[in-house]
């Protein structure tokens, strides 16, 4: 699914900072990956990379078996909207569109039909048990809420991929808990899924753990979430 | 379709931002159109007061000698004669018709009632180098002055104190000194003197007075449109009058020559520069109003920063998003450019016409009233809304530039 072959980033500034250098890795279809490191250690970088929301210097980036490179904005707009979902930390929500129309926006920028888009937006909506919700704005829904909006409108395409930065970076620990378990569900719907987090607590619910320190990847550990009881809180 | 009610949707549920954005545009325009009413209202009201006198008028009156020329002694009074209207009309290709001035006075006498009269002869044109304004009526004709037709002109004052209110006094007889004159006009009359004040067929007054030394000429010039023109005609004058009336030409004394021309064209000089004054101000007016429009829409689409990242994470191209942001900037600067243009019109209308009110029976009344080309009405707007709009694209462009996660992050 995801395949990176040395890949190189530098950020120029006064200070020129060399944030990947030469990452290499395989993600395989249906994988559950998480990125740990500390603040710094460019593991962000790396995120945004994968989600095209952001280029590389040197190296190669296949992705689902394309070679992510030189797109243009428009491909790589088409690109995220085809193949990636995103959940973010802050959620990024729109705050003047209704739980459902942000759901559905992903399928406007797919010319699904209006009425189509909202019917679509309401089975995710109601997947994630906020069929109540669905004409709520986000400011009106707690943070769980609004991270299982994110996570909704994500799915709405039916990626292949899903991307998560902090996605429980904003909630708190019981909450983090049910994210995570309905991350876990959608993984193994078929969803590949790449989380970068700080919290040894995420990342122990993830088959893979990639750790990245000062741009290279230190180690890759394996891990079996299975032992772990995904109702506990944590902490 | 969709993309409108994309579109509808983003205004009315941002209705504070709509509605700030709007204010901003509808202000600017506002304030440009009253401000270039109000300067177009006094341009208009300075420009009135001057065309309302004739723009060439000279009027010559005698004096006396103070040189001895041609065994005539000094201090000799020149006064004119039907031998200078001669002179003036057949000799001066730019002169028109002649008026000269008689005047004699009495009371005038409508059945009971008596007012104190001043009977002025003077030929038609004298309506025009004097600036005379009917109210009702008309003025003298050639005509009358052929037929020595004993008409006359009556000022308001004198209407008013010989007829009732609702009495037309057209048609109607008065008598001066026992002759019968029929009124033929009323004439707003002289503010500045008691009035009674009224105008009659020279022709007329010179058999019944038997007056033929007249003590001014009034004429109208065409073609002396030049400080230079006028200064070499009235050298020319000068000699040729010397000469009929044998006095020395360079004795100022003898008679006294005045022309308007010189006045006006030193007031059309103050006009002028009026004028590009008025259009200074309209011009910074609008570029504080471009100013202001654009920086409103340059907040607007930063404020939407984090928007634009979020649509583009999940998908939307870069000319997907500049066109719903361009296309929103449009309605907002159309719609409310179009609210302000129509407010200030109004505006100007309103204060125009209580301006007006206000002045009513004033008798000296410099009238400003706001009133504005309806064709630089609409250009502005249009300038407006296009810069609007211009200042919504430039940063919106920049916005959908940066990528998508600094967009995101952007505070």
């Amino acid at each position: 699914m995801i395949r990176l072959e040395n890949i190189n980033k530098t950020y120029f500034g006064a200070q020129p900072l060399h944030v990947l250098k030469g990452i290499n890795l395989n993600v395989e279809d249906g994988e559950m990956v998480s990125i740990m490191g500390a603040s710094g250690s460019g593991k962000s970088t790396l995120l945004n990379i994968l989600g095209i929301l952001d280029n590389y210097d040197t190296g190669d980036y296949y992705l689902n078996d394309k070679l992510v490179k030189d797109l243009t904005e428009n491909q790589a707009a088409e690109m995220r909207n085809q193949l990636i979902g995103f959940i973010f930390q802050s959620f990024n929500l729109i705050p003047f569109k209704t739980a459902m129309e942000n759901v559905a926006l992903p399928l406007y920028y797919q010319n699904v039909n209006r009425k189509k888009r909202n019917q679509l937006a309401l089975e995710y909506l109601e997947r994630f048990g906020l069929k109540e919700w669905a004409d709520h704005y986000p400011n009106e829904l707690s943070g769980g809420q609004k991270q299982r909006v994110s996570m909704a409108r994500a799915l709405v395409t039916q990626p292949k991929i899903i991307l998560a930065d902090e996605p429980t970076g904003a909630l708190d620990s019981k909450t983090s808990a049910e994210v995570m378990q309905i991350l876990r569900e959608v993984n193994q719907s078929g969803i590949t899924m790449v989380i970068v987090t700080h919290e040894r607590g995420i990342a122990l619910r993830t088959n893979k753990i990639i750790h990245l320190k000062d741009g290279v990847i230190e180690s890759i550990e394996t891990n079996n979430p299975d032992q772990i009881d995904f109702n506990q809180e944590i902490k | 379709m969709d993309f409108w009610q994309e579109i509808f949707i983003a205004l009315r549920r941002n209705k504070l931002r709509t509605f700030l954005t709007g204010l901003a545009i509808s202000w600017g325009i506002f304030i440009l159109i009253v401000l270039l009413a109000a300067g177009n209202g006094l341009m208009t009201a300075v420009t009135d007061e001057f065309s309302s006198r004739s723009t060439n008028t000279y009027t010559l009156y005698g004096g006396f000698t103070s040189k001895p020329y041609k065994g005539h002694n000094e201090n000799r009074w020149i006064h004119f004669t039907d031998k200078d209207i001669r002179l003036l009309e057949n000799n001066f290709p730019h002169v028109e018709q002649v008026s000269p001035r008689i005047n004699t006075s009495g009371n005038a006498i409508y059945n009971d009632r008596l007012n104190p009269i001043s009977l002025n002869g003077v030929r038609p044109v004298f309506a025009k180098t004097n600036g005379v304004e009917m109210i009702m009526g008309r003025f003298i004709d050639e005509l009358d002055e052929k037929n020595n037709e004993k008409v006359v002109v009556i000022d308001q004052t004198t209407q008013e104190q010989l007829f009732d209110f609702e009495e037309d006094p057209i048609g109607k007889l008065i008598f001066v000194n026992n002759i019968a004159y029929k009124v033929i006009g009323v004439w707003e009359g002289n503010p500045n003197s008691g009035g009674g004040e009224a105008y009659m067929p020279f022709s007329t007054l010179k058999k019944i007075t038997n007056q033929n030394d007249y003590f001014m000429l009034n004429f109208t010039t065409y073609d002396l449109d030049t400080k230079e023109a006028n200064e070499a005609f009235e050298t020319y004058l000068r000699t040729q009058l010397a000469n009929l009336h044998e006095f020395d030409p360079t004795d100022e004394s003898s008679i006294y020559i005045s022309s308007t021309m010189l006045n006006y064209l030193e007031t059309n000089k103050i006009l002028n520069t009026l004028q590009v004054f008025i259009w200074i101000i309209g011009i910074a007016m609008l570029i504080s109003g471009i100013v202001g429009v654009s920086n409103i829409m340059r907040i607007t689409v930063k404020e939407r920063t984090n928007e634009i990242g979020i649509r583009k994470a999940i998908g939307a191209k870069s000319r997907s998003i500049l066109a719903s942001i361009v296309v929103e900037s449009m309605i907002i600067t159309t719609l409310f450019g179009y609210i302000g243009m129509w407010l200030g019109m109004v505006v100007a209308d309103l204060s125009g016409n209580i301006i007006s009110k206000a002045q009513e029976g004033n008798m000296v009344t410099i009238n400003i009233v706001p009133s504005i080309d309806i064709s630089i009405v609409l250009m502005a707007t249009a300038l407006l809304i296009v810069c609007g709009v211009l200042a919504g694209f430039f940063p919106a462009r920049n916005a959908v530039k940066i990528k998508p996660i600094e967009a995101m992050n952007y505070r």
